[in-house]
């Protein structure tokens, strides 16, 4: 028998179509940015405000630009340092995560229902209530106005490990029994097994902890007193804060939000295949 | 090379009182494919599992090849594991599956080849060597996980109910392979099952356990025709042992098992093991239905003949088994699939009293080895 397309219900119908208008909502605000960027002076100020662009041009990200380079620390620079902090935090965050994660959900040891209820009481406070402490830290370590000012506190990521703690937890113990009978050590069940098997739970927290120091201003605002030393998400911060009643400034304030969202979505896209996976595959089998 | 020694082995786990293995002591010789077997719960698991290292002795020594190995770490027993549920690496291909073993030991990589390629040949997986285990069927799943345990060739091979997962014709096939397998390679195996099918066709011995105690060790045909207990009798044989029960008396120098229903002359075999003070002791009389004899009633007395009635017919294709009722107990009989018996046929019914089994009801002991034994 030829198989048939399956009748397509009106309640499918209902749902594709919802679903569609949802998300169609739901990227407007970046469809925006796109648009705002490239809007010219006279569209930026237009009343009543138009969503999409009608004359694009690029003056924009030049003005930005040429403010930048005026400044007294180029914005190479900030990009520099934004780009390290980003890339160090993430190899950190993912190595501690996984090893906590791997150790919480499949070892026995003692005090371990100590370490989760302490990871667990480590969510409830907001940032804000432990800014006094990082900054004595960070001081008494001795290293604002270095990376590692940057990269310490978000190292500790209790999202993270709990989302690995969920993830590891659903991989076989035979699967690691095999593998320390076939002569692998902690370290190599860990590398060969564990690993490679979180790779979608690892994708999520990149994209989050990604987010997260990439938007982040507080460290350089509160550690690191040095301007060379700052991120560029602060600069951008600044920028805008610096333009929020200046007329001309707004044309730079959009190129601006573009630029700080475009690495956002690039880590989004590149990742979010895997996390699906995270979402679909609750189990591996 | 790979024998193995348990002196006394217990596991306690914590909070409970009752250890899940209870002095478990035996010997076993190299090349000898043993079968621990037993209903869920009953510690051939945990044992198979302390054997491999992978839970910790609480009390009693463990040898393999006379070397101690209590405190040494799976990897150093020189063992490999089949696991029920295959546990293949879901992120290696078949091939790395199979090689892992071997280059975690520092095996040159020609060799490596050398060897799953050897391995893949005979279990007939070579072509599925690029695959990754989620791509296989699950006959295929065991196939590699055989082949991982193989390639390392390594001195035991435990094996955790590795045919539970499959469906009953791969199942008999993959047992069927198992058993050559083992008798090409000579290598020591451990086998864990609950099946008492599977034990009786693979093992060259059985362990026979229930909640953590070693019931009966024993060659297949030996478990069978001398089991030496109510639990052993009832768990081997399928369908079960026919237990009915009664005492022993003494006439005139003759032994007869008497119930309500029945009088029964006891084999002159078995008179050495109530020759002592066992008068009116409760016994219980073990049967197999093979040895349960049906005919037509004729309406006449004969000796060693009871009247009985047909509760049901179950039809296996090679025999039937009919459930006959002598008045409170049911018994199962094996008879011919061509004879046909309705409900409530009225037939005689027989015992072949050489081949029945006598166990003391308090202790369920078979009185044959407590004879043997004092």
């Amino acid at each position: 028998m030829m198989r048939r397309l399956r009748k397509i219900t009106p309640f499918q119908v209902a749902l594709v179509t919802s679903f569609t208008a949802l998300a169609a909502f739901m990227s407007l605000p970046i469809i925006f940015i796109l648009n705002h960027a490239f809007k010219p002076q006279n569209e930026l100020f237009l009343f009543p405000p138009r969503f999409l662009v009608q004359n694009p041009t690029l003056r924009n990200l030049e003005s930005l630009l040429l403010h930048a380079s005026n400044a007294t620390v180029p914005f190479t620079r900030y990009l520099f340092n934004s780009m390290i902090v980003v890339v160090l935090t993430l190899v950190c965050v993912i190595l501690v995560s996984t090893m906590a994660g791997y150790v919480l959900a499949k070892n026995k040891f003692h005090f371990k229902q100590l370490v989760l209820s302490l990871i667990t009481l480590s969510l409830m406070f907001a940032p804000e209530t432990v800014g006094i402490p990082r900054y004595l830290i960070i001081s008494g370590l001795g290293i604002n106005n270095t990376y590692f000012g940057h990269i310490l506190p978000a190292l500790a990521s209790p999202v993270a490990v709990f989302m690995l703690i969920g993830f590891i937890s659903q991989i076989p113990g035979e699967v690691l029994e095999a593998a320390k009978i076939d002569g692998a050590s902690q370290v190599g069940i860990f590398t060969r097994i564990v690993l490679p098997l979180s790779m979608p739970a690892v994708a999520t927290i990149s994209i989050f902890t990604f987010q997260g120091v990439w938007g982040d201003v507080e460290t350089s605002t509160l550690f690191m007193q040095e301007e060379t030393m700052r991120t560029m998400a602060f600069y951008v911060n600044s920028l805008l804060s610096g333009l929020q009643n200046s007329v001309a400034g707004q044309n730079m304030a959009a190129a601006a939000a573009l630029l700080i969202f475009v690495p956002n979505l690039i880590i989004f896209l590149l990742f979010q295949r895997k996390v699906l996976e995270t979402m679909v595959h609750s189990g591996i089998k | 090379m790979g024998s193995i020694t348990f002196n006394h082995v217990y596991k306690h786990y914590k909070g409970e009182a009752r250890p899940a293995v209870n002095d478990f002591h035996l010997s076993i010789e190299e090349g000898e494919f043993l079968v621990l077997v037993g209903p869920s719960g009953c510690g051939k698991s945990t044992t198979l599992r302390m054997l491999a290292g992978l839970e910790e002795i609480s009390e009693g020594d463990l040898y393999i090849d006379e070397k101690y190995v209590n405190y040494l770490s799976p990897k150093d027993r020189d063992i490999a594991m089949v696991f029920q549920n295959y546990a293949l690496y879901p992120n290696l291909s078949v091939y790395e599956n199979i090689a892992l073993g071997l280059k975690l030991r520092k095996t040159a990589k020609h060799d490596i080849e050398l060897r799953v390629n050897r391995v893949a040949k005979i279990l007939e997986i070579s072509h599925l060597l690029e695959r990754k285990p989620n791509q296989l069927s699950g006959g295929q799943k065991q196939r590699v996980a055989l082949g991982r345990a193989i390639a390392r060739e390594p001195q035991v091979f435990l094996m955790d109910e590795p045919l539970s997962n499959l469906d009953a014709k791969l199942r008999a096939q993959t047992r069927a392979e198992i058993i050559k397998l083992q008798s090409e390679l000579k290598r020591t195996t451990v086998y864990v099952t609950h099946d008492q099918v599977e034990a009786m066709t693979m093992g060259t011995r059985i362990v026979v356990m229930k909640d953590g105690v070693i019931q009966q060790v024993a060659p297949p045909r030996a478990l069978y025709e001398q089991p030496a207990n109510l639990f052993v009798a009832g768990f081997i044989g399928s369908p079960q042992m026919n237990f009915i029960q009664g005492s022993v008396t003494r006439e005139d120098g003759y032994f007869y098992f008497v119930n309500k229903r029945l009088k029964l002359p006891v084999p002159e075999h078995h008179y050495p093991n109530f020759n002592r003070d066992r008068n009116g002791i409760s016994f219980i009389m073990g049967v197999r239905p093979e040895h349960v004899f049906l005919k037509a009633d004729t309406g006449t007395e004969e000796e060693g003949w009871i009247r009985c009635e047909v509760e049901m017919t179950e039809i296996t294709g090679a025999d039937s088994y009919v459930y006959v009722r002598l008045g409170e107990q049911t018994v199962i009989v094996r008879t011919d699939p061509d004879r046909f018996y309705r409900k409530d046929d009225k037939l005689l019914v027989s015992f072949s009293m050489n081949k029945v089994h006598f166990f003391d009801e308090q202790s369920g002991d078979s009185v044959a080895l407590r004879g043997d034994a004092k």
